[in-house]
Formats: structure tokens, C-alpha cells, sequence
């Protein structure tokens, strides 16, 4: 497996990386995860930190890596949504009101190493921009384990999830997940999946509704939030943020339409 | 051939055993370093594997990694307990943690995998 190395320190630890963030167009399941998967390469090709954000069209349900499909299909309220399952793990996620990322680091960088430090570098640099902004957030902590895994991945709690104070006592968590993230280790790279939820979503109800970052902001706007988090996580990487405005994919259309049809197959979504 | 254990880059561990099979398994490292497992897949017994591919997957709470391969060969047993026992990876990874034993298309690829020393001094120990 990708452990990405041992523990002593590369030679470019020090340097200034440059960090490349793309805010792709909403798309659909099957294309959004070949995308991850082509950035991911792109990422161990180049040996850079490589980042896109992006939204879902139509509203889709992802899938975690390991979960059974048939988990899915016996849920009547989501018996009209698309779904699609992710190389990453975790548990389900209603997309379409919120921000999802990709994010892929080289094998070479230190944040590849173990799986906690990337979670700790994204969810912190959050953290900090919501405490700037009054917000009570913090990360689970290391010692919170749960026997028993909900179907959705925000009625879960685990290290490193990002949590705001339930001030309207509505959650039985005691607090709001708004951003979880989920690994897929490859060979050379590592990609993280994450889900910052934005606004509560009006079709969906019950175990699957979840209350987003916009639903409990209290000052400045959610793109505002979205512009100084990534500016602290370059901050954090000693990185040079480089916002790219063409999408991440021009220059690989070709072959991300192919792998679009991996994962729009029965085969792979009925995999488990 | 030498007996020992053997390790790829990618944190597996490889034994030749008497019968000429080669057991293969995850080192105690890269199991602490994955944390709380939570799912694992195995290949069929009877499956063509290859050196340095991946031949079956895990899941911790926070991630997905593949298992590759050290050497080429095919499946003959897989410990199909483990799933179900998770723990085991982390107790006893040299024994019966084992993961699949394999059939090599030759014993020799053992010796492109690294050594005892080798592998410490990989992981920093």
C-alpha cells in the first residue's frame, strides 16, 4: 500500500510548493470522479500539490468505496437521485449543496505520509478561518470511535471531521459535521475527497438532511470562508496558491471521458 | 534461498515457506499506520497477481489503500478470516495476519525485495 515512503524527511520538505486550486463547472458523477482520478495523476506526474473544487449536476449521491450498493438501493428517499461510487472511502454524501474537493498530493511531500497529517492541514486551515470569523469549529478529536457506521457520511463522527457548535440543539451529535474527507491511496500519490456542506438541501429529509456552512454563518459570505481557507492551507504547505481559471481538464478531455465510463458502469458501482 | 521475510516499498512482507508457496502480508508499520481498519478485500484463490500491482484493498476510517503485490505468481490460499477480523493485521501481522499465499513464477523475485535492514531503514527505525 501507499504509505508513501518512511518517516525521514525528503529533500524539498523546505521548499516553497507551488499549489494549483481549480473551480471546475458543476458535472456530473461518473465525471467528476474520473477528473479526481486524472488530476491525481497529473499530480504524481508534475510532483505538485494539485487541488479542484467543484459541484455536482445533476444532484448525485456518492458512494464510499467500501459501501454495498444494495445499502443504497433499499433507501426510498434516494430512490430518484443518480448515484456514483467513489475511489475514496467513507460513508454516502447527498451532492448538490455542497463544495466538493480533490485534492492530490505527490508521494515526495510530507503531507502525503500517514493518512492524518493531509486531514489536519485541510480541516485546520478551515478551522482557523472559521474561528477568525467567530464561528465555533473544531476538529473531532483521536479519540472518538463508533462501533456502528451510519449510511451518511455526516451522521458520522471520526478523527479529524469538522464540527460546529449545535447552537439550535436540533443535532444529537451535539454539534453540526459541515466538512468530512476521505483517502484514496495510490501508488506515488495520494488523492483526498472532502465535502464542505454549504446550505441544508431542500429535497432531501430526514437522516440524510444536514445543515450546511451558510446555515450557521453569522458574518461575511461562504465564498469569503472558501477564499481564506484555501490561502491558509497554502499557508500551511508554504505553498504559493496559483488559482487557475481554465478547468483542471482541458488538456485531458479525452481521457477523462474514458474513465467517465468506468465509473458510470453497473459493474463498478455494484462492485460491493 | 533465504527464508526470512522480505518487504516491498509499498509495506508488504514476503516469506518463502518449505512448500516453495510465498506467504504475503502487511507489516506491522504500515498497520499502525493505517489505523482502525474497517474493511478489507481479498483476491480469489486461484487469481493471477503481479509484482507491483495491486491484488486487493483496504479501508481504515480514512482511507482506501490498495495492496500490491511483491512478487508475480498465483493466488493459492487467501486468509479469509481476516475480514472479519481486522484485529489480527495489527496483533499477530507476521503470522496469522498472513493475507494470501501465492505460487511465484519464480523464487528469485524474492531477492529484488528488500531485507530486514533494508526495510528499517526505509521506515526510519
Amino acid at each position: 500500500m501507499n504509505l508513501s515512503g518512511s518517516n525521514k524527511s525528503s529533500p524539498n520538505e523546505k521548499q516553497r510548493t507551488s499549489f494549483h486550486v481549480w473551480r471546475d463547472p458543476p458535472a456530473s458523477g461518473g465525471w467528476n470522479m474520473a477528473a479526481d482520478e486524472a488530476l491525481a495523476r497529473q499530480s504524481e506526474e508534475t510532483n505538485r500539490v494539485l487541488m479542484r473544487l467543484y459541484g455536482w449536476h445533476p444532484h448525485t449521491v456518492s458512494l464510499g468505496s467500501f459501501q454495498r450498493s444494495v445499502d443504497f438501493s433499499e433507501r426510498l428517499e434516494l430512490s430518484h437521485w443518480p448515484v456514483v461510487r467513489r475511489p475514496s472511502g467513507g460513508g454516502a454524501i447527498i451532492h448538490g449543496t455542497d463544495l466538493t474537493y480533490g485534492l492530490a498530493v505527490p508521494g515526495s511531500h510530507d503531507w502525503s505520509r500517514g493518512t492524518e497529517k493531509l486531514y489536519t492541514a485541510v480541516h485546520g486551515a478551515l478551522v482557523e478561518e472559521l474561528s477568525e470569523r467567530h464561528l465555533s469549529a473544531r476538529m473531532v478529536d483521536a479519540t472518538s470511535r463508533e462501533t456502528e457506521q451510519s449510511f451518511y457520511c455526516f451522521n458520522r463522527r471520526a478523527f479529524g471531521d469538522l464540527v460546529v457548535e449545535d447552537a439550535s440543539g436540533t443535532s444529537p451529535h451535539g454539534n453540526h459535521k459541515i466538512l468530512g474527507s476521505a483517502q484514496r491511496r495510490l501508488s506515488g500519490v495520494v488523492l483526498q475527497h472532502g465535502s464542505l456542506l454549504l446550505h441544508r438541501n431542500p429535497h432531501i429529509q430526514g437522516e440524510g438532511s444536514h445543515v450546511g456552512l451558510g446555515d450557521v454563518l453569522q458574518a461575511g459570505s461562504v465564498n469569503d470562508v472558501i477564499d481564506g481557507w484555501l490561502e491558509r492551507l497554502a499557508d500551511r504547505m508554504n505553498g504559493e496558491l496559483i488559482a487557475e481559471t481554465s478547468p483542471s481538464y482541458e488538456k485531458e478531455n479525452d481521457e477523462i471521458v474514458r474513465r467517465t465510463q468506468r465509473y458510470e458502469s453497473v459493474a463498478w458501482l455494484h462492485r460491493r | 534461498m533465504e527464508k526470512s521475510r522480505r518487504y516491498a516499498k509499498s509495506h508488504e512482507w514476503a516469506r518463502l515457506e518449505d512448500d516453495g508457496t510465498v506467504t504475503v502480508g502487511i507489516s506491522a508499520y504500515a498497520v499502525e499506520a493505517l489505523t482502525d481498519l474497517v474493511f478489507m478485500q481479498l483476491p480469489d484463490v486461484g487469481a493471477t497477481v503481479t509484482a507491483g500491482e495491486s491484488f486487493g484493498e483496504i479501508e481504515s476510517v480514512k482511507a482506501v489503500s490498495d495492496l500490491y503485490a511483491p512478487i508475480s505468481g498465483k493466488v493459492v490460499a487467501a486468509n479469509t478470516d481476516l475480514p472479519s477480523q481486522l484485529e489480527t493485521l495489527g496483533s499477530d501481522p507476521y503470522g496469522s495476519g498472513w493475507v494470501i499465499r501465492i505460487e511465484p513464477d519464480s523464487v528469485e523475485q524474492l531477492e529484488a525485495l528488500m531485507n530486514q535492514e533494508a526495510y528499517d531503514e526505509l521506515i526510519g527505525g
